[in-house]
């Protein structure tokens, strides 16, 4: 095992931009998850499915409609390059990659807890003068917190173990959008055995402690 | 056992060839010549060197080694992979820069990477794919490597780097030139003169593991044929004596 | 308070005009008639296609003029079958949710909170989680919850339909209690006879969606027995008195009750709760035409026979004697007697069976 200062920036990295895109799908996946477990609306089953695509579809495919629409050649990814910003081969690929695929999982766990509040709660509260953003801050989310954080905590690491559709939106280029799997298949392509274990080790212990968070505020929340 | 060693005798065997992915269109021509005199069949893996190396250390079938490079070869001759006295220099070639078909940069010279308006460029691996050590190699002699190092995109293998230049997400890249020759949507803006860049060498050997040696050697001979010379010639690689 | 509900509502229409007078309307009627659905919609927590529902000429809900009052600015108070108390927050914090409802012009007056908690006693049970509150707790804070966010009108749902026999009777004095004190109109729903003829000034009977009959619960007796689901059922007399004396070594305390009669009860502790509130069983009451002798029960009531009620084999004998007694005897034991309206009997009811609530 070798734990260079390499292997710190590219823990650190991972870690920083996994962050950062979960933080950036929150509000998103919440905000969807409660119109999926409270409301019905037309075309909502099609959005369900596609929301859902990443999940199923292994990742180079979802990695390639990524690379497709942000590439330079396609109308968004050629609006966004006069505005100065790249998405392919630079850090903000890897955070829509992380990004788009720990949504699905982030959506479901958070609407699978939202359906688990009463709904009579919050229609006791609406009769007791409640408006629905006080209904929804005061009621269900407390209501549903444990779930919520259990999901964030499953995308983040979905979103730290996220390979395929990186490596194809984003590139595998040390110090600049290498995450810990990238660098791990990296380092196994090009022979270096050791730091490769190295970052295994790594990327071990921490699916390991996000995991079982996850499973540990599912369980406490149940006990409540 | 001993009619159906003959009779495997006469259907021919099928050899597996692991080869640089450079070769990837040469060989398939020089096959479907090969296919119509021999009785023996031929599989392809193509492949960085360096990951084709690799897979041989660990045991892959291949007859066959056609690597980029010599470094890759020495590998699989240190640890004894290789049967002895088949190794040869095969083939040389040109390291080339390439731009999109359609881009309007104009490069007279490895220096203009450089410029700002290059964001990006392409170039397998260079710690270990071939086409990657040979431009790195490249731009450090000329003084250049450690500014152009932070625009580099490390990609698998020249077919990779073909593929991101034709794209359009990266401004340019470093290939051979009989990979240029093979796409119709680069252009190529700069040839690194034989003499100023590195020495490509295309080495082949047989693996001491073959169980079909005998096709594999007869194989190597057609390689190596006047006539699949001229197809080598043909795309553009340089024929070593 | 008049509300008008015309709407129709998944399978069948209900068409209710009900007037508020009356303090506590009761809805009868056997499960699946409807009334939850009704309270829902009258709350606003179903949506409704078509129809009107109105409160003193106040459209809530208008489908001709395109009017949908949210369920949060009704100002209709809800006190479902679960209780439904916020599991997160605490006792107080529960009770004060509807509390900073806005002012509107016709609200009834500030209540006070404490004397709220006092009538309900649950005053010990501000700091205790949700979670540890028995069922019939729970539902007394339900009950405050729902008052203190001054509603102009209470609906509760079968708010007892969750407990079991003796906490029924316990919680009931409770809402009689909401009623009096706070005078907040309530809807009652309610398939429980007993829980009509303790609480209700009126009683609307429902089935299928249809309204078939509204009346004083007392004389609508014998339709809501004859409702199905209802034959079983314990019906109940209930009374309020005061104690008079007690003998705790012959076991009994005399009291007397609101209308003057006299009755022996088991033994009364002095921390007993006034008034004191009583029932008896509609069953446990004995008839004779002549006063019995050497008989145990503490009882023996002379009275008159107001009317008979047959359904089936069974007959439903009211009897005054001050207060007003339902008897439930056969049918042949009716005419065994001889009974009819104005004939002269005797209640016999033991001492055992009035059981203080």
């Amino acid at each position: 095992m070798n734990f260079s200062f390499e292997t710190w920036h590219i823990t650190f990295f991972s870690l920083a931009v996994g962050l950062a895109s979960t933080l950036l799908i929150l509000p998103f996946g919440i905000a969807l998850a409660w119109l999926f477990a409270r409301r019905e609306w037309p075309l909502k089953s099609i959005v369900e499915t596609v929301v859902l695509l990443p999940l199923v579809m292994p990742p180079v495919s979802t990695g390639l409609i990524l690379l497709k629409i942000f590439g330079r050649r396609s109308p968004v990814g050629q609006w966004l390059y006069d505005r100065g910003v790249e998405i392919v081969f630079n850090w903000k690929g890897v955070l829509i990659a992380m990004a788009v695929m720990s949504f699905p999982l982030l959506v479901r766990s958070v609407r699978t807890s939202f359906a688990e509040v009463n709904p009579r709660l919050e229609q006791i509260a609406a009769t007791l003068g409640a408006s629905p953003l006080r209904v929804f801050f005061v009621i269900t989310m407390p209501l549903a917190y444990k779930g919520i954080v259990a999901g964030a905590l499953l995308a983040f690491s979905r979103a730290l173990g996220e390979f395929g559709a990186t490596i194809l939106l984003a590139g595998n280029i040390p110090g600049q959008t290498q995450t810990l799997s990238l660098a791990i298949y990296n380092y196994v392509q090009t022979g270096k055995d050791s730091d490769a274990y190295t970052l295994l080790g790594i990327t071990v212990a921490l699916a390991f402690l996000f995991v079982w968070s996850s499973e540990w505020m599912i369980r406490s929340g149940k006990n409540a | 056992m001993v009619l159906g060693w003959a009779q495997a005798s006469a259907r021919g065997d099928e050899i597996l060839i692991s080869a640089a992915a450079s070769l990837t269109d040469v060989l398939k021509e020089i096959n479907m010549a090969y296919q119509a005199k021999s009785k023996h069949t031929v599989k392809f893996n193509f492949g960085p060197s360096s990951g084709l190396a690799r897979q041989i250390d660990e045991g892959a079938p291949a007859d066959i080694f056609l690597s980029a490079d010599l470094p890759q070869m020495d590998v699989l001759d240190k640890k004894d992979r290789l049967e002895p006295g088949t190794r040869k220099n095969l083939l040389s070639n040109q390291l080339v820069i390439v731009v999109a078909a359609d881009a309007k940069l104009a490069l007279s010279g490895p220096q203009d990477l450089l410029k700002a308006a290059i964001k990006r460029v392409a170039l397998a691996e260079p710690s270990s794919v071939p086409a990657g050590v040979y431009g790195s190699k490249y731009l450090t002699d000329e003084g250049l490597w450690d500014k152009v190092k932070p625009k580099i995109v490390p990609v698998q293998d020249v077919r990779a780097t073909l593929a991101a230049v034709e794209s359009g997400n990266v401004e340019a890249g470093f290939v051979y030139k009989t990979d240029a020759a093979v796409s119709k949507k680069l252009k190529i803006v700069y040839e690194v003169p034989v003499e100023k860049g590195p020495r490509i060498t295309y080495p082949v050997a047989i693996v001491k593991a073959s169980k079909h040696k005998d096709a594999a050697r007869d194989f190597l001979n057609y390689l190596q044929l006047s006539i699949t010379k001229v197809t080598f010639k043909k795309y553009g690689f340089i024929v070593l004596n | 308070m008049l509300l008008r509900c015309r709407v129709p509502l998944a399978s069948f229409e209900l068409n209710i005009d009900v007037s508020f007078e009356a303090r506590i309307t009761s809805i009868f009627g056997p499960s699946g008639s409807g009334k939850t659905t009704l309270l829902d919609a009258i709350a606003g927590l179903r949506p409704v296609t078509a129809g009107e529902i109105a409160i003193d000429g106040t459209l809530l809900f208008s489908t001709g003029k395109g009017i949908n009052l949210p369920a949060r600015q009704r100002g209709i108070g809800y006190v479902p079958q679960e209780a439904a108390l916020f599991p997160h927050l605490s006792v107080k914090q529960n009770i004060l949710f509807g509390a900073g409802r806005g002012r509107r012009t016709d609200t009834p007056p500030e209540i006070q909170l404490a004397h709220l908690l006092e009538v309900l006693e649950i005053g010990g049970l501000l700091d205790r989680p949700v979670t540890k509150l028995s069922g019939g707790e729970a539902q007394r804070v339900a009950l405050a919850r729902a008052v203190l966010s001054r509603p102009q009108l209470l609906l509760l749902d079968e708010p007892l339909a969750a407990l079991d026999i003796g906490l029924k009777e316990r919680i009931l004095p409770y809402l009689g209690r909401v009623r009096d004190e706070f005078k907040i109109p309530m809807i009652y729903v309610t398939h429980n006879l007993t829980e009509v003829l303790a609480l209700a000034d009126w009683v609307l009977m429902v089935q299928h969606g249809k309204l078939l009959a509204q009346g004083v619960p007392k004389e609508m007796l014998r339709s809501m027995t004859a409702l199905e689901e209802i034959s079983g059922d314990q019906i109940d007399n209930v009374f309020t008195a005061t104690p008079l004396d007690s003998d705790p070594a012959g076991g009994t305390s005399r009291v007397r009750t609101t209308r003057g009669t006299e009755l022996l009860i088991p033994c009364v502790s002095a921390a007993a709760k006034l008034p004191l509130q009583m029932r008896v069983g509609a069953d446990e009451i004995l008839l004779a035409t002549e006063e019995p002798q050497g008989i145990s029960a503490s009882n023996v009531l002379r009275g008159a026979v107001s009317s008979i009620d047959f359904i089936g084999g069974e007959a439903m004998v009211t009897v005054v004697s001050g207060e007003e007694f339902l008897v439930r005897v056969t049918s042949s034991a009716v005419a065994r007697l001889g009974l009819n309206a104005q004939s002269s009997v005797y209640l016999i009811i033991k001492a055992r069976s009035f059981r203080l609530v």
